[in-house]
């Protein structure tokens, strides 16, 4: 059941009125009620990986204890070391076996050899890639000291499992559980703001990212035969179907997360307005790149300090082909994640990658040109990445980018807008990023509305609605489900 | 050398590897205390300090320190 859905509707009321009625400052059941919600939302998607989810769960809570209870520092370090062997095991026996098969027994034929090994039936279970994060980080955690083993087994299943968040993410860190152990009370003002941020995400995912698809999935299937101003056009729409799909998904699990009094890890934080690639990743599924960076990157950075800046480059290279083999088992991502890592290094070398860089103002409140410039190449480069990363296989991002590069594409683009369905969508598109523009210091753009006067809020509540019911298509799933 | 003068010194590396000469530092300081100070410019800070003092410190302490205290008990029991 999506967020976007009636069964999921259903089943949140439900749970929303036991957790604040009967169950109300009673934090232990509270905890029970989201563990038995959260497999049930678990099992109605998948039932036959349910098993999985609850014996990872004991399994990660024993390690834990057990990691504190080592005798010596050695030991220690090999339990937490299982821990990530673990959690990386199950990710690549469920992503990556049937790729690593493939991608042998196509090696082998090359070189003239038949093998006759096939490939399993293996089906990658919901949510695994954003569980065993959450379980990896946890065990690397406790060992560095940070934090303590958990012994509340209902609190520690509760947050492995925490529904709004299971099925793909934000993949919130183990720091999370002190939020399981505090009395939730109920405040009218976070219930309104949870409330605001899952309609925006609907919204985000009804009005734009659900009415692209109609347009990019045609081109995508032909692409021998679409004009160059056509990939144009669908690659610059599934940049903004791509965003507003998973920051809408994500703000409807983090309002979802509020509902239930508590505070998700921010996922995106208006990633269009960097001007740069590595502004970009501070913003873009930012519970991701963050965990890569502290596990990952951090790490690596650490051991390669003395080679200065080469051993920056790899790092960020190692780290980003990474964050795009996580996506899934094929040679795009993989390409996508090395794309990204090339795209660091010029900033690596002139050193822009640390520097922050503060967005201000210009004329009438608009964006200041030179920022401007940065933000439409970032947007570009970014859009170049997510050709590589839709694509089937790297040939095809290739077909794709080369119909897309020469002069006649700019010429035909422009027809697009005389077209009323193209005109909407890019009404819809900039009045977006506008409204983001001018709400770029809050979590999400409606979090103002809580000072507006009663009247303006409904004004906008109604208008939100209307448009909803008006452009509301097909329910489609939400685009991170697969990964 | 006593923790107050590592601190002070530390406080001095942190200023000039940030460009920042407001930086204060305390025991109880923390990453998120601190403007500019992030898991990048953190490596640069630990290679300048290493330079300074001359040691070396690895991977795992780097890693694990909390806050400024901790780095400055790890450094003292280095220097020690």
């Amino acid at each position: 059941m999506g967020f976007n859905s009636l069964p999921f509707l259903l089943f949140f009321v439900a749970v929303f009125t036991l957790y604040w009625f009967p169950l109300r400052e009673k934090t232990k059941a509270q905890n029970v009620l989201i563990l038995l919600a959260s497999w049930f939302f678990y099992g109605y998607a998948s039932l036959k990986m349910l098993p999985l989810l609850i014996g990872a769960t004991v399994a990660y809570y024993g390690l834990g204890i057990w990691i504190r209870n080592c005798r010596s520092e050695k030991q220690a370090s090999w339990i937490s070391a299982l821990g990530v062997v673990l959690g990386v095991g199950l990710l690549l026996y469920f992503k990556y076996f049937n790729f690593f098969i493939e991608s042998f027994a196509s090696l082998f034929g090359v070189m003239g050899l038949q093998t006759n090994w096939r490939t399993f039936d293996i089906i990658l279970p919901l949510g695994l890639s954003f569980v065993t994060f959450k379980l990896i980080s946890y065990c690397v955690e406790i060992r560095r000291g940070k934090i303590e083993p958990e012994t509340d087994f209902i609190a520690f299943a509760a947050y492995v499992a925490f529904f709004p968040c299971l099925l793909s993410g934000p993949i919130d860190r183990p720091q999370f559980l002190g939020q399981l152990h505090k009395t939730r009370a109920f405040d009218y003002d976070t219930a309104a703001e949870g409330i605001r941020q899952f309609l925006w995400g609907l919204a985000k995912k009804v009005l734009i990212a659900d009415r692209c698809v109609y347009v990019i999935d045609p081109v995508w299937e032909n692409i021998g035969e679409a004009s160059g101003s056509s990939l144009l056009m669908a690659a610059l729409l599934y940049t903004f179907q791509m965003y507003t799909d998973f920051s809408g998904y994500s703000d409807m699990a983090i309002g979802t997360g509020k509902l239930l009094g508590f505070r998700v890890t921010r996922n995106f934080n208006y990633p269009f307005f960097s001007t740069n690639v590595a502004e970009y990743w501070r913003r873009w599924h930012m519970s991701l790149t963050s965990w890569l960076t502290d596990y990952v990157f951090m790490p690596l950075n650490v051991r390669f300090r003395d080679w200065g800046k080469m051993g920056m480059i790899l790092a960020i290279i190692i780290n980003m082909v990474l964050v795009g083999l996580w996506h899934g088992a094929n040679w795009t991502f993989g390409v996508f994640g090395l794309y990204h890592g090339l795209l660091f290094v010029p900033l690596i070398l002139s050193g822009a990658f640390a520097k922050r860089h503060k967005l201000k103002d210009g004329w009438m409140g608009l964006p200041k040109l030179s920022d401007l410039g940065g933000m439409i190449l970032t947007f570009l480069l970014v859009t170049i990445g997510l050709v590589i990363f839709r694509a089937e296989s790297v040939g095809q991002a290739w077909q794709f980018l080369s119909g897309m590069a020469h002069l006649e594409t700019l010429k035909g683009f422009w027809l697009f807008f005389l077209h009323p369905d193209f005109r909407t969508k890019t009404i819809l598109i900039v009045a977006l990023m506008a409204i983001e523009w001018w709400n770029r210091s809050v979590e999400f753009p409606l979090v103002p509305m809580k000072d507006y006067h009663w009247t303006a809020r409904y004004a906008i509540y109604l208008g939100l609605a209307c448009l909803l019911i008006m452009l509301w298509g097909k329910n489609l799933t939400f685009l991170y489900i697969d990964f | 050398m006593q923790r107050e003068e590592l601190l002070l010194q530390i406080q001095e590396i942190f200023r000039d590897v940030l460009d920042d000469e407001e930086i204060v530092l305390e025991p109880a300081t923390t990453a998120d205390d601190v403007e500019g100070w992030d898991s990048l410019t953190h490596i640069q800070l630990i290679v300048a300090i290493e330079k300074h003092f001359k040691i070396k410190f690895t991977s795992k302490e780097i890693l694990s320190w909390k806050n400024v205290g901790e780095l400055v008990d790890c450094l003292a029991s280095k220097l020690a």
